[in-house]
């Protein structure tokens, strides 16, 4: 990372670029964990956990059928959604009344057995995917760029442009925005508001499997890679406001630039701690997130 | 004789809109005061002014003739006033004597103690059967009943009481109004937030009107009722 | 209920049998080291009290204040930390750590508090984790201080000592199975104290419904802050006796959300808000999760000739199950949250009541 011949700017801007590269990503992890709160009011703890099953699934594909991690996404899509509707149509929607801590307890529980299964299958070990592009990159302008992850922003790029035009323009999007607005009014308008709270859980999953695919060649594949990737997607979506797709795009963008360039000013090891302090001083001056409108 | 409860100016801001402004009133003891107004007058909202849980943002307010503007609730109970909620908010897990000795324990820190000011509470309001009984579970008359024995078990001097009489059938109704009279019989001074027309002019000495936020009027019972102004903005409503 | 369920209320008041069982209990528990002569034995009690002091800890603070925190493992993490370094470094007695650790645990607790405590509900919960990962990370950061992810490892333990006279050696399993005990029991007396003080009702009364117990004096801040002092010193406590114990920390074993979420779930899955739930949760998951890490389980099914021990059945579960020691934790929490919200004892009391009911 810290090259002391690269000049300041260069290494500036470098460091920027990748950033919001990485960033990408993250919003993907981000997204999916919003819309999941925006529908069920729930804060879903094993979205970690869904990623680190779509980066096993991708590894898997990769090994056994030699599908390259970008294209095995087409697989990671559909069995992720499958995935996680079923999660919600067998767990969370029993417990849509309970108390919000209770709600929190079952996302938790359902991580765990996530996680540990997994240990269970593929032992503790870190495994590496490694395609023969992982590692190589371009150069622009003087600025080289990582070519696995600038393939996986412009994925990103595309998922989420898709995203929300499903949202906005369809049938379907506008009954899962009318139910994240009021269930409740929703219900009465004749939207089928579990089926919804389905698509909802089964959108947010497949978002979380395809980050998972995506950070596959660049990241250890590990059980319980999860809890980190959760707790960045709880930073992500508090700082772009609970419930607003937008925000939880800017703010996984903001991430991303935030641990680049604390990896590049402060060091590496603290920068996980700059993403937490930024997240504690969002909480307490602007609980509404950076973009000002909560829907809480 | 010096007011117990007195209001200077007080004006609550939400954004750019005024839930309560300007307004000006005093309290004597002993006294039971109406405050009446149409929905969304701002009488909820001034009672979060009075009692501490929004600071206002202009005006003063005197209890006992000292400043309570912007104290925290638990200070403004400590010091004598009480209130009940719209929407009565019972501990539900707890029975209803461990309710009664929340309010009590206000007043002392011995277990003991408290339980004989909730038991002395409690067949104030008749409730002295169901101590054990949780609260949670309480169809809504007792609950009311309840949040009355709760808030009377502070040792208050004055009581601010918000709808008490809500979805209570008559007969619950009345009996609410003779526990009022009752508390008044006692020497505690209220202010009561109502929607019943008949019951808030009988227990009414002075009645305060709003409407958006600002007082309209203010007068005895019969005053209010010959006020065109009061009747063309709110009792018209009703008795159209 | 009914007149009925009131009777027995009453009766189970006046009544001594619990405190007669509950002396019976401790008597037991106070004879069985020089009865039952099993370090492994000891072993697993230990870890059972420690279990019992953890979940009470948190039970104060999220039992009966109703503040959901799922980051516990900072108090416990400060209080392991403390000791330790203080140890293998200073080479001061535990004894002396435990209390610095005490002192360390309830300031950062006031730090913490003072951020967290301004946010309700979820909002709540993830500052909390948030703060926590923030100990973690500096822990990890800090290498001259605390060795970094390599964690410290116990060479030997001072004793303490006055004069000539040895109070404690740790030598044997024995000191610590009767220091778990007296902790174990010093934080249920705590926790029963605070159930039948005024303290009690103020921390019940802001979990039901804080603006309702602000309306009735009472402080939310000042207690909030006091029960989350309570907790964090028991919840400290629990961290130098593991310290002392396992004789190893690192950052990822004792300040991490696994174990802020292990000491949740103790008292989740026993019950919440009860001064019994957390001995229950810790009966329940050390047991289990000690007989999956120990292979027993598989060792019973091959016993029982259910699985073939050179099968590849029984070949996986030999080798994997003993590594899947949290996955129980997982299950039972998903049981326990769809089937028995009120935890194992509370299932048990509506089951209980429910066939008094069939009788009477």
């Amino acid at each position: 990372m810290d090259s002391p011949s690269l000049q300041p700017l260069l290494l500036f801007v470098q460091s920027l670029i990748s950033g919001i590269l990485v960033g990408g990503v993250y919003a993907l992890i981000g997204i999916g964990l919003t819309i999941i709160f925006g529908v069920m009011r729930i804060i879903n703890f094993a979205h970690g956990d869904i990623m680190m099953i779509g980066m096993y699934l991708t590894f898997n594909l990769f090994t056994l059928a030699g599908v390259d991690p970008f294209v095995s996404i087409a697989v990671c899509i559909p069995v992720m959604f499958l995935f996680g509707g079923l999660l919600q149509k067998l767990f969370i929607n029993r417990i849509l009344n309970a108390l919000p801590q209770n709600q929190i307890l079952l996302t938790i529980g359902l991580g765990l057995i996530m996680s540990n299964t997994m240990m269970l299958i593929y032992t503790s070990d870190y495994k590496i995917l490694t395609t023969d592009y992982s590692s190589s990159s371009f150069s622009l302008m003087g600025i080289s760029i990582s070519q696995p992850l600038a393939i996986s922003f412009i994925i990103t790029a595309v998922i989420t442009a898709v995203l929300y035009w499903f949202l906005m323009k369809t049938d379907m999007g506008q009954a899962i925005r009318a139910t994240a607005q009021d269930r409740q009014a929703a219900q009465l308008m004749g939207i089928n508001v579990k089926r919804m709270s389905i698509i909802a859980f089964g959108l947010g999953a497949a978002l979380a499997g395809t980050a998972g695919a995506l950070i596959s060649p660049t990241y250890y594949i590990f059980p319980q890679i999860g809890s980190t990737f959760t707790l960045k997607a709880f930073v992500i979506t508090v700082l772009g406001g609970m419930g607003s797709v937008i925000g939880a795009t800017l703010g996984g963008i903001l991430i991303g630039i935030a641990e680049s360039l604390g990896a590049v000013y402060i060091s590496s090891g603290w920068k996980e701690v700059l993403v937490y302090v930024i997240f504690l001083l969002v909480l307490l001056f602007k609980p509404s997130g950076l973009l000002g409108k909560s829907r809480m | 004789m010096s007011a117990i409860l007195e209001l200077k100016h007080v004006s609550k801001f939400f954004g750019g809109l005024a839930a309560n402004s300007d307004i000006s009133f005093a309290m004597e003891p002993g006294m039971i005061k109406g405050l009446i107004g149409p929905n969304g007058a701002g009488k909820t909202t001034l009672f979060n002014c009075i009692t501490g849980y929004y600071p206002p943002s202009r005006g003063e307010i005197f209890f006992k003739g000292h400043p309570i503007t912007g104290l925290q609730p638990d200070r403004v109970c400590r010091l004598g006033m009480a209130r009940t909620w719209q929407k009565v908010r019972p501990l539900v897990k707890m029975t209803v004597l461990d309710n009664v000795m929340v309010g009590a324990l206000c007043r002392t820190n011995s277990l003991a103690k408290a339980r004989n000011i909730a038991m002395e509470q409690l067949s104030v309001v008749g409730m002295e059967q169901k101590t054990h009984f949780i609260a949670g579970g309480l169809p809504i008359g007792e609950r009311k009943k309840l949040e009355m024995a709760r808030v009377l078990a502070t040792k208050p001097e004055l009581l601010l009481l918000d709808e008490v009489m809500g979805g209570l059938n008559p007969a619950e109704s009345e009996e609410i109004i003779r526990l009022i009279l009752e508390i008044k019989a006692r020497g505690i001074t209220q202010m009561v937030i109502e929607h019943d027309m008949k019951a808030i002019m009988r227990i009414s000495d002075r009645i305060v009107v709003l409407n958006s936020g600002e007082k309209l009027a203010e007068g005895t019972p019969a005053e209010i009722v010959a006020n065109q102004e009061v009747v063309d903005a709110y009792l018209g409503e009703s008795h159209a | 209920m009914s007149i009925f369920g009131e009777i027995i209320g009453t009766i189970r008041r006046v009544s001594p049998l619990p405190l007669l069982t509950f002396l019976a209990v401790t008597g037991a528990l106070l004879l069985f080291p020089p009865l039952v002569d099993s370090p492994y034995a000891l072993h697993i009690m230990i870890l059972i009290f420690l279990s019992v002091i953890m979940g009470e800890s948190w039970n104060i603070l999220g039992g009966y204040t109703g503040q959901y925190s799922v980051g516990h493992a900072a108090y416990f993490g400060a209080g392991a930390y403390t000791t330790m370094i203080l140890m293998q470094f200073r080479e001061v007695p535990p004894w002396y750590g435990m209390l610095a650790g005490i002192a360390v645990s309830i300031l950062t607790a006031l730090i913490i508090g003072s951020i967290c405590f301004r946010l309700r509900g979820p909002y709540f919960v993830l500052a909390s984790i948030a703060a926590t990962e923030i100990l973690r990370l500096t822990a990890l950061n800090l290498k001259d201080f605390t060795n970094g992810a390599e964690g410290i490892l116990a060479t030997d333990i001072p004793p303490l000592q006055f004069g000539s006279f040895l109070v404690t050696d740790f030598t044997t399993k024995d000191p610590f199975y009767y220091i778990g005990l007296v902790f174990a029991l010093a934080v249920i007396a705590v926790t029963w104290i605070v159930q039948h003080s005024k303290i009690g009702y103020c921390f019940q009364a802001i979990r039901e419904d804080q603006d309702a117990a602000h309306s009735l004096g009472i402080n939310p801040s000042l207690y909030k802050n006091l029960s989350l002092a309570i907790s964090a010193a028991f919840t400290s406590l629990a961290g130098s006796f593991y310290a002392v114990y396992i004789g190893f920390i690192d950052p990822t074993t004792v300040l991490s959300l696994d174990m802020s979420v292990q000491i949740v779930l103790i008292c989740i899955i026993g019950g919440i808000g009860t001064i019994f739930g957390p001995v229950v949760g810790a009966l329940v998951l050390v047991p289990l999760s000690e007989a999956l890490r120990s292979n027993i389980i598989t060792q019973g099914l091959i016993t029982a000739g259910l699985v073939n021990e050179d099968s590849p059945v029984g070949q996986f579960l030999k080798e994997n199950l003993a590594h899947a020691h949290v996955l129980i934790y997982g299950i039972l929490v998903v049981v326990v949250i769809l089937f028995m919200p009120d935890g194992v004892l509370g299932f048990l009391r509506k089951i209980l009541t429910g066939k008094r009911r069939k009788a009477a």
